[in-house]
Order: structure tokens, then C-alpha cells, then sequence
């Protein structure tokens, strides 16, 4: 085996046929637990949501209904050049896949200003959770620090999860800039782009649940 | 080399047809919905109904993102298992629990005593009232 030295084989795996299937099983066995993990968050909105259904509504009225807008056209276009990035180094073109991934991080980063945007209105206006809420404007009763304790774990571990993506795109964007994937084997590309796809997925369900409620 | 030989054969297929056009499809789509589901919001739709368009909508892009941005279309059958069970547990936790939510009734005990519902024209004992229910 000592003449393939730069092959992505590892010794484990029989073919690189089956080091794909392995590697892109196991990229959707976590995936399954990602979903899982929002489903929870999802289901105590659920609850909350069905117990304080005025104070949720008005919450959600309270919020930049435009902000989540732009950002689900931001996420959903990032997607979208992630995918293209995949179709260049299907072919080869590991230098257009780091271009690709390069515009898909700039626009996670107009999400993230967008976000950052937000939660800095939101501390201002004492829009914060629990017991630290002081905002006025949703009448008494505990939906609204309640609604805005949903309203930060969910979008906020979305957020983590952005950044997260960001980096592995950054990476494997990088490594495809210099050469390591090729047409026959670029599964890492494939895989990085899974994990944005899920992002975007995630958005897809918070942007109703908390912006057009 | 028989195996790479057996990969490049795969990989062939790819090579020649590129998903840029589905891809675009997708995305346009994917634009039309978010604008679809944006009206729907502003019309203010009666009651679940604003809920059940907006979480159609959202399924439906949730749908056209896992089967062709992810290609799970043209994925093998375990990769599609997988996320499929992950999705029949995601509704097996949400249906449950709203349906637990929406059949609970205020207990049926008598009016003063743990759990009961305030009756109308009767003031409950205050501290160190009566205490029915254990």
C-alpha cells in the first residue's frame, strides 16, 4: 500500500466506497440526535406556548418580524452556495469550493449581525429571561419571561450551532482551496455541508414558531 | 485496484450531471415559501389555522432542503432510515405532549380544597385552611 501514499483510505475501511457509507451514516446518526435535541425545545414551546397562547402571540408580535425575515433568505441562500460548493468539488474544483464556503460564511456572519442586532434591542428593553425580565410592555402573569426563556435557548443554541458551522465550512473550505479532496473522494465536503443544511433546517421551523406566531 | 475502480465507476455518474439546476430550483422554491408563509402570517388566518399554514409551510421546506440540498433523495436506504426515525420521534415527544396539554381538566374537587378551581362567590379559607387532598 506504500504507493498510495496521499489516498484517503484508512486502513480500517475495505474501499473507499464503504469508508463513504460508513462516514456519511455516521454524519446522519448525529443529525438524528441534533434533531432530537431541538425537538425538545420545540415541544416545551409547544406546552408554553399552548398555556400562555395570548402572551405568546403578543410576544412574537413585539419582535422584528423583518429581522427574522431577512435572515431566514440570508440562511436559506447560504445553503444554497453550500450546495453549488459540493457540485464544484464533485468535479474536482476543490478552489470554487472554498469560494463557495467562503460567500456561505459571510452569510452566516449578516446572521449573526442580524442577531446580535436583536438581542441587544431585546437587553435594552429588559426582554430577558426569568426571574431578569422587566419589560412592561406584555402585561403581568409569567408567559412573557417564560416565552423569552424559549425564545433564548432555542435561538441561541442555534446561534452556537451557526458558529459551529462556520468553523467546520471554514476548515474544509480551506483544505478543498488546497487540493485535498478530489472528485473521487470528498466526503468531508460533503459531510461539512450536511451539518450547514441542518442549520438552515433548524431556522426553517424557529422562524414561524417565533416570529409569526 | 479493483475498489477505486468500483468508486470512480460511482462517482462517474456524478460527474456528468451536475445538481446546479436542481439547485437552483430548490432555492427559488425555497424563496416562494418563505414569502408564501411571511403573507400568510399577515393575514392574520382564524384561529389553528395561522399555526397549521405556517407549519405546513415550514414542512414543506424542511422537506425540499433534507431531499435535495442534503440528498437524502438520492441517498442509500439506511441513511434515509435514520433520519426518518429521528422525525417519527420528534412527533411521537410534540404529539404526546400537546395532547396531554389539551385534554387535562381542573380537577373536579370540591371548591376551597388543594387543586380545586376558585367557585364563583366563595372565598376560600385563608392560611391554614382545610386541606381535603393530601
Amino acid at each position: 500500500m506504500s504507493e498510495t501514499i496521499q489516498s484517503p483510505l484508512a486502513h480500517h475501511f475495505e474501499s473507499l466506497e464503504k469508508q463513504a457509507h460508513a462516514a456519511r451514516l455516521g454524519m446522519w446518526l448525529f443529525l438524528a440526535t441534533e434533531v432530537l435535541l431541538f425537538a425538545a425545545l420545540f415541544a416545551g414551546y409547544s406546552v408554553y406556548r399552548y398555556l400562555y397562547t395570548e402572551t405568546f402571540v403578543a410576544a412574537s408580535r413585539d419582535l422584528h418580524t423583518w429581522v427574522g425575515l431577512v435572515n431566514t433568505i440570508v440562511l436559506i441562500t447560504s445553503s444554497f452556495t453550500v450546495a453549488w460548493g459540493l457540485d464544484h468539488a464533485a468535479r474536482g474544483r476543490g478552489d470554487r469550493t472554498r469560494l463557495l464556503f467562503g460567500v456561505s460564511i459571510l452569510f452566516a456572519l449578516v446572521f449573526l449581525a442580524f442577531k446580535y442586532y436583536e438581542y441587544s434591542e431585546h437587553f435594552h428593553e429588559g426582554q430577558l429571561p426569568g426571574r431578569f425580565f422587566t419589560y412592561e410592555g406584555l402585561g403581568p402573569g409569567p408567559g412573557g419571561p417564560i416565552f423569552y426563556s424559549l425564545y433564548y435557548l432555542i435561538t441561541g443554541l442555534h446561534g452556537i450551532h451557526v458558529v459551529i458551522g462556520m468553523t467546520v465550512l471554514a476548515v474544509v473550505g480551506w483544505k478543498a482551496g488546497r487540493g485535498r479532496y478530489t472528485a473521487e473522494y470528498h466526503v468531508p465536503v460533503e459531510l461539512a455541508g450536511l451539518y450547514w443544511h441542518l442549520v438552515d433546517l433548524i431556522w426553517i421551523f424557529v422562524f414561524p414558531l417565533i416570529y409569526l406566531a | 485496484m479493483a475498489e477505486r475502480g468500483a468508486v470512480a465507476h460511482a462517482e462517474h455518474e456524478k460527474m456528468h450531471h451536475s445538481h446546479f439546476g436542481r439547485y437552483v430550483n430548490v432555492l427559488v422554491a425555497l424563496l416562494v415559501l418563505t414569502a408564501a408563509t411571511y403573507l400568510a402570517a399577515r393575514a392574520h388566518l382564524p384561529g389553528g389555522w395561522a399555526v397549521a399554514v405556517a407549519l405546513a409551510i415550514a414542512c414543506t421546506k424542511g422537506a425540499l432542503v433534507a431531499l435535495f440540498f442534503m440528498h437524502l433523495w438520492d441517498q442509500e436506504g439506511a441513511n434515509r432510515l435514520v433520519f426518518l426515525t429521528s422525525l417519527v420521534f420528534v412527533a411521537l415527544l410534540i404529539g404526546f405532549t400537546v395532547m396531554d396539554n389539551a385534554t387535562r381538566f381542573p380537577l373536579a374537587n370540591p371548591p376551597g380544597s388543594a387543586g380545586a378551581l376558585p367557585a364563583s362567590g366563595f372565598a376560600p379559607p385563608a392560611e391554614g385552611g382545610e386541606r381535603l387532598m393530601r
